[in-house]
Order: structure tokens, then sequence, then C-alpha cells
């Protein structure tokens, strides 16, 4: 065995993050972490890579007793980590990320910076990245993040790569890619361990499963004998069903209206409609524009052209107060960043967007926010020991409730939803979804971004399609992945007029 | 929690070894001494307070409490009665904490680099206007504020007792300073939420600019002087007083209370210094040997809660 596991303990303060984990993987094996979020893979993982030490158990690599104090460490060792949220030095050039810490050298400690270049341009073309060596991280996307990291990994000559879920940020493509780079390093005899939240990715890149549950390994084997909903069920413990099932409700009064929006490059002459009731999926690779669309109505970005009415009265929305004032709700794509005050209470968080419905005259009735943010607590099932708890010790799927819980309290009626499954667990994306479907329910309009087809499969009434800026096509939605992908991903003349692909 | 109460153990402490060190410390004569000393860096800290709670740091304050306290004497001098003297003192300090707020928003350059610019350029003008000469013909009544007592209190713990109050009524019952906490926490996130980062941002930065204002016009009453050289170095003073009271430069973190407690335990340890005849060198050592520590003690409690 390459490395072996058995019985890791970890505890923060009075929290115990790790229980009883266990693990074995070998040399030319790509084995898949599973579990919820705050079941521990990260914790287990990060123990691994020497980035956190153990409380109790044992590791074993390469058949001997090991413990990594640190990250540098465990890279000597052979041991690399591709991390889930970027760890680049963002003013940095890409090569220069990628060598970093291993920089070549010229005799005198020199850094040989016309080398590492070379060597990482014909890295990133033998891999097909939409990289250049020399382009500052700090102004890639999340997704050309993540592929600079995976870079570096496979740069450095590992033995065992650790992967944390890679592709929760990359399109369709771009994973691919990444599961094409995972299945050559498995020819090439290393170990690979794969952090996943997507199931329907699984069979495509690993044959051993691991599966943790509240700091427990509950299943350990083969993936071949296991079917989804087995898989499923290990993880959170209970029945759930994987494919959510919404009713869609006959559609009432037009809510949001957008005509020729325009913010060029990225947007060009949007033109759409949501209705109260509705939830209208909007498909589409990384820079088709939905993100820059969300942005752009709720006044985060200027927009050059086009009209916008909510709610049946035109508004002009030039910064997101105005957004909120004329009832739109965002839910950002990167919530750490855009979404949360991690240092903040739980209940300053829930309460942020509309403070003026617990105040009066600027002084906030302390009483009663505690009062509604327990509430809402209750209603969402947030998993925080009370309001007063920060938002940064939440797990991914409780701080992204907090993240929507946000807008409940005010009167938004359109809400746009930029990937808001994205790093949850499948627990928690249920009861995003039930979410979305009470506030349908209670006669908001609801768009909602994704990368990830069966998700908007399951949710969406309709399908509004984005490429390169432009809406190129409507569908229903009972329509296939592959359809959705052809209006994606093809040439307008092939695409948008129902045509066979070429 | 332990951890958390640190800052005022350390400042029962510290008052309690002076008293058993000293049998001057416990006369009413050094007290009210050292609650007069502290009184100026007390007022300015709590602006601090709410300008590092929002993500902010403001260098000017020494220098806006020199040209409100010169300006204010000023007036006194040509014959304004005190009371409209100290308005002058006071809008001086609430002018430039919005010069110093608007333009950290609109130019959106760091806090460090405008308020540095600020700092010269108010401290410049302050010596300017002065022609470098300190302002001394000030009505006799001026000296109440700043030396008087009422109800056998120095009449300046009354007025810190009442900022303090209402800063603490800001940040912790106000729109306005949850607002700060969020700006302060994750700007971007605020902005997101519709929060009107602008607006907020220049008025923490304004009220704090009143409260130097409002200090300003006490130093130039103990001293009796406007001087538009004082409160050279008081921004390094000041800032101390609210890390060690348990702020973070990173924002989002800061207490009304943890901020007096840190003014009084430096207050405390210069008093004590001089009480037991330490050095004056040496008290700068200890003083900062204290502002490291506190601020490692704090750290050290946040890793451990992961």
């Amino acid at each position: 065995m390459l490395l072996e596991l058995k019985g890791i303990q970890k505890r923060f303060g009075g929290v115990v993050a790790l229980r009883e984990g266990s693990l074995a993987v070998d040399r030319g094996e790509v084995h898949l972490l599973l579990g919820e979020n705050g079941a521990g893979k990260s914790t287990l993982m990060k123990i691994v890579a020497g980035m956190l030490v153990r409380d109790g158990g044992e590791m074993l690599w390469q058949g001997r007793a090991a413990a990594f104090a640190q990250p540098a460490e465990a890279a000597v060792n052979g041991i690399a980590m591709v991390h889930q949220e970027s760890l680049l030095a963002p003013h940095l050039s890409v090569a220069e990320n990628i060598f970093l810490g291993r920089e070549e050298r010229r005799p005198l400690g020199w850094v040989n910076r016309r080398r590492m270049r070379e060597q990482a341009a014909r890295l990133i073309e033998e891999h097909g990245f939409p990289l250049q060596a020399e382009w500052r991280v700090e102004r890639l996307t999340p997704a050309g993040k993540q592929l600079v990291e995976i870079c570096r990994a496979v740069q450095h000559g590992s033995s065992l790569l650790i992967f944390d879920e890679p592709t929760s940020s990359l399109s369709e493509a771009e994973s691919q890619e990444v599961f094409r780079i995972v299945r050559r390093l498995r020819e090439r005899h290393m170990g690979v361990i794969y952090i996943t939240h997507r199931l329907e990715e699984l069979r495509a890149i690993g044959e051993r499963v691991t599966i943790l549950r509240d700091g427990n390994t509950v299943h350990s084997g083969a993936l071949s004998g296991l079917t989804t909903e087995r898989i499923i069920q290990y993880m959170v413990g209970r029945e759930v069903t994987a494919i959510y099932e919404r009713t869609p409700l006959a559609p009432g009064e037009e809510l949001l209206r957008v005509e020729k929006l325009t913010r060029r490059p990225l947007l060009d002459g949007i033109s759409f409609s949501l209705r109260a009731g509705e939830i209208v999926g909007l498909a589409g690779l990384v820079g088709a524009g939905r993100t820059e669309l969300c942005r752009a109505l709720f006044g985060i970005d200027p927009i050059q052209a086009g009209r916008v009415w909510v709610c049946g009265r035109e508004v002009r929305i030039r910064h997101p107060r105005e957004g909120v004032r004329a009832g739109l709700a965002l839910i950002p794509e990167d919530r750490q960043r855009n979404g949360l005050a991690a240092g903040l209470p739980v209940s300053y968080n829930l309460t942020l967007a509309s403070l003026k419905t617990v105040s009066w005259l600027g002084f906030i009735n302390r009483r009663l926010e505690r009062e509604q943010t327990s509430e809402y607590i209750d209603k969402l099932r947030i998993r925080a020991e009370s309001g007063r708890q920060l938002a940064v010790r939440l797990s991914g799927g409780n701080q992204q409730k907090v993240v929507i819980a946000k807008w409940l309290f005010g009167q938004a009626r359109v809400f746009l939803f930029d990937e808001p499954t994205r790093g949850i667990d499948v627990g928690a994306k249920v009861e995003v979804f039930q979410l979305m479907d009470e506030l349908a329910g209670s006669g908001a309009a609801i768009l909602m971004v994704s990368s990830e087809l069966p998700e908007l499969l399951q949710v969406a009434d309709r399908i509004l399609v984005m490429r390169q800026g432009r809406i190129t096509g409507e569908l229903p939605g009972r329509t296939t992945p592959e359809e959705i992908m052809r209006y994606a991903a093809l040439d307008k003349q092939s695409g948008a007029g129902g045509e066979k692909p070429e | 929690m332990i951890q958390r109460l640190l800052p005022f153990v350390t400042l029962i402490v510290l008052f309690v070894a002076l008293a058993l060190a000293s049998p001057y410390f416990l006369t009413q004569t050094n007290l009210s001494s050292v609650v007069r000393q502290t009184a100026v860096i007390n007022t300015m800290a709590l602006g601090m307070t709410l300008i590092i709670i929002a993500g902010g740091i403001d260098l000017s304050v020494g220098a806006i409490l020199a040209m409100s306290g010169l300006l204010g004497t000023m007036a006194m001098e040509a014959g304004a009665p005190v009371g409209v003297g100290m308005a002058i003192g006071m809008v001086t300090g609430l002018f430039w904490g919005f010069v110093n707020g608007f333009l950290t928003v609109r130019l959106n350059i760091a806090p460090f680099i405008v308020t540095l610019g600020t700092l010269g350029i108010v401290r410049g003008l302050a010596l300017i206007i002065s022609n470098g000469l300190p302002v001394h013909r000030i009505p006799q009544q001026f000296s109440f504020l700043g030396e008087g007592n009422l109800l056998g209190v120095p009449f300046v713990l009354w007025i810190l007792v009442g900022c303090a109050l209402g800063t603490h009524l800001i940040l912790e019952h106000t729109r306005l300073g949850r607002y700060a906490f969020a700006i302060g926490s994750n700007p971007d996130a605020a902005f997101y939420t519709g929060i009107a980062v602008t607006f907020h941002t220049t008025a923490v930065y304004a009220i704090s600019g009143l409260l130097c204002g409002l200090a300003g016009m006490i130093e130039a009453s103990r001293l009796m002087t406007g001087q538009p050289t004082a409160g050279q170095g008081y921004e390094l003073q000041v800032i101390a007083a609210v890390v060690i009271g348990g702020g973070s430069l990173r924002g989002g973190e800061g207490s009304v209370v943890g901020t007096l407690i840190g003014a009084f335990i430096m207050g405390l340890l210069s008093n004590g210094s001089d009480l037991l005849g330490i050095s004056p060198y040496l008290q700068q050592a200890i003083i900062g040997a204290v502002i490291i520590l506190a601020v490692s003690v704090d750290e050290l409690r946040k890793r451990k809660m992961g």
C-alpha cells in the first residue's frame, strides 16, 4: 500500500472533525473520497498533506509510520494536494506559481525565469489548457486558477496526488480534461485521492471509494458494486431521493422583463422574462456571460444599453442598493468573497440585507433581530449553535443557507441564484432546491445559473442557454443535457436552428 | 472566554500591583491625573475603534487634534465665547474626518496612504496658520474642560463616559455600526448586499474626526495653549489602544470596552513607571512589548478556535 490511514482522529476545540478516519490507497489507483460537507474529508486529507496534525490514529506512508508536520515535509515525501480554494500567489505569473518553492535555479541562487517559463508553457500545451505561462494569476477565473494548481502538482512529480473537489468550479470540457489528467497519472503508477461532490462523475474516474460520515469511515471498497442510491445512503445515513422532483406551478404575472441588455463585450442584446412561480435555469459554458448577466441586472456592473422592468415597473439599477430596492436578490457565485461576512456572527449575516425591517430611526431592535434570526435558523435547518456563532465556522452548505436566508427577510421578488449548489453536499443541495421551490411557491421568480446540467434539468421549469454573451436557446425543463450542450457549445448556425450538429 | 477577558484581567492586575507597589498610586490626585492624561488618547481611540472595525485606519488623528485645538483657541483669542470656540474645534475635526473618508472611498486609495497624506497636509496647514507659534490668550474658564471637577471626579471623565456610551450605542445598536462591521469583515459582501459602502465608510471617518476635534479641545484646555505641534505620535498610541483592546487591523473586530481597557492599560503603565521611577525610555519599550504580547495572545486564541 502507498498510503494507509487507520482510525485518524482530529478535534478543533470542542468540535470533533474526525472520529475514525480510515482509508487505504495503492499505486496506480484512483481512490474516491466522498461525504457530506463537514464529514471530515478535507480534514483527513489535510492531515495527510501535513497541513494539520492528527490527534490520534495511525498513518503508514509506503509501509512506514509517518507524520508530516508541514506541507513542505509531505511534499518532499511525494504528497501533493490540489486545493478547492486557490492557494496561489495572485500577483505572480502562471509559470512562477507552478514553480513556486521549487524554482529553477542558476548558480549563485539566481532564478532561471526563462527556463521556468518554457517548461510551464510546455506543460500547459501538453494538456491543452487555455492558459499562458506569463499571465498573472489574479486575472484568471476560478477555473483557470484550478488548472494552475493542477499543473503545479503534476510538475512536482509526486507519488500521491490529492484532488479536493477539482471540478466544482470547472466547465464540462475542463472537467473532462481533469479526468484525462487523472487517468494519465494512474497510468504513470501514481496514487490519486479524489474528493468530489459530483456523484455523476464518479464512475468516469475512479474504481475504489471511501465514504465518510460525521468523521467516521462508513464504507470503503470497490465502486462497481455500489449503486448511486446506496452511496447517497452511506453519505447521509438516511434515504434521500437523488433526483429532486419539482412540480411546476402555473406561472403568474411577469416579474422581470429584460430587453436587449448589453454590456460589451460580455453581454450582447439579452432579452428574456421571468414570471412569478417560475424557476428558470440559465445554462452555458464557463465564460458564456451568465454571471455577468446576474451582476449587470443587480447593478454591480454598469450596462450600456437595454431596458429592465421589475414587477411591471421600469427600473434603472446602477448599484446593488437600487437592485435591492427594486426587489431583486443576488446569491453570488463566490460566496466566500461576495456573499458572506465570515468573521461576523450568523445573525449579523442573516439580517444584513434587511436591517431596516428590524430597526427604527437607525437603531436596531436587538431582541426582534434575535427572534427573527433564530426563527430562520430553525426554519432553514442551519446547523449553528446559535445566532452568535461566527459564520466562518459553519460548513459550506450551511454558509450557503445563510447567504440565501439573508434575502428572505426583505421584499425581494426576483431571485438570481448564481451556482447555488457549488461545493455543497447532497443533503444541503436538496435543501437549497426545496427552498427555491418554496420561494417560487410563494410567488417569487427565480433565475438559477448552474453548470451542473442534471441539476438544472431537475429543478428548472424552462432553461435559457447562453453562449458568448447571447441567449442562444430556450428549452423546456424536460430537455436533455445533449440538447443544452448543443446550444451552449456549438455555433449559432448549427445550434439555434435546431439543425443537426456537424 | 478566559482569553477574551485577558485585557480586563491585565488591567485589574496592573491596578492592584501598582496599588501595592506605590503608596501614592491610590491617592485621588494621582488617579485623577491618570484619567486626565488618558482622556485625550481615549477619546481619539473611540473613533479609531469605529474606523478599524470598518477595515480602515487613520494616521492623521494627531494632526487633526492639533489643528482643531489651534482653530478653537484662535477663535477664543479673537473674542469668541468658549462654547463657540469648542464648536469650531469640533467642526474642524469633523471636516478633516470627512475628507479622509471621502478620499478613501472616492479615489479608492488605501486609507493608510490617504491619511498619511492628510497627516502631512493638516499638520502643515496648522503650522502655516499659526506661523508655528502657540496660542496663549485663552479665557480662563476654558480650563474647566480639561482640569475641572464635576461631582468630585474630573470633568473629562464625564465627557469620556458620554462619548464611550455614544460610540458603543453606534457600534452595537445602530445600522451604521452594523454596516461598519460588515464593511470591515468583507467589503465585497457588504457591497453585494446593497449596503451604501461609500456613505457609511465616510460617516465612520467623520465621526472619528469629530472625536479628534473634541480631543483637541481637551488637550488645548489641559495645556491652556493651542499648539500647532500638539499630538505628535498620538496616532500610534491610539492605534495601540484599539489593538490591545482586541481590535483587528484586518477589520470586523473590536469593541468600545476593549479599547477603553487598552487605553487605560497604557495609561497605567506610563503612570506606574513614573511612580516607580522607571526611566521614560524604558517605558516606551515596555508599552511596545505589551502591544505585541496583546496581539499574539489574541491571535493564539483565534487559531485555537480554528
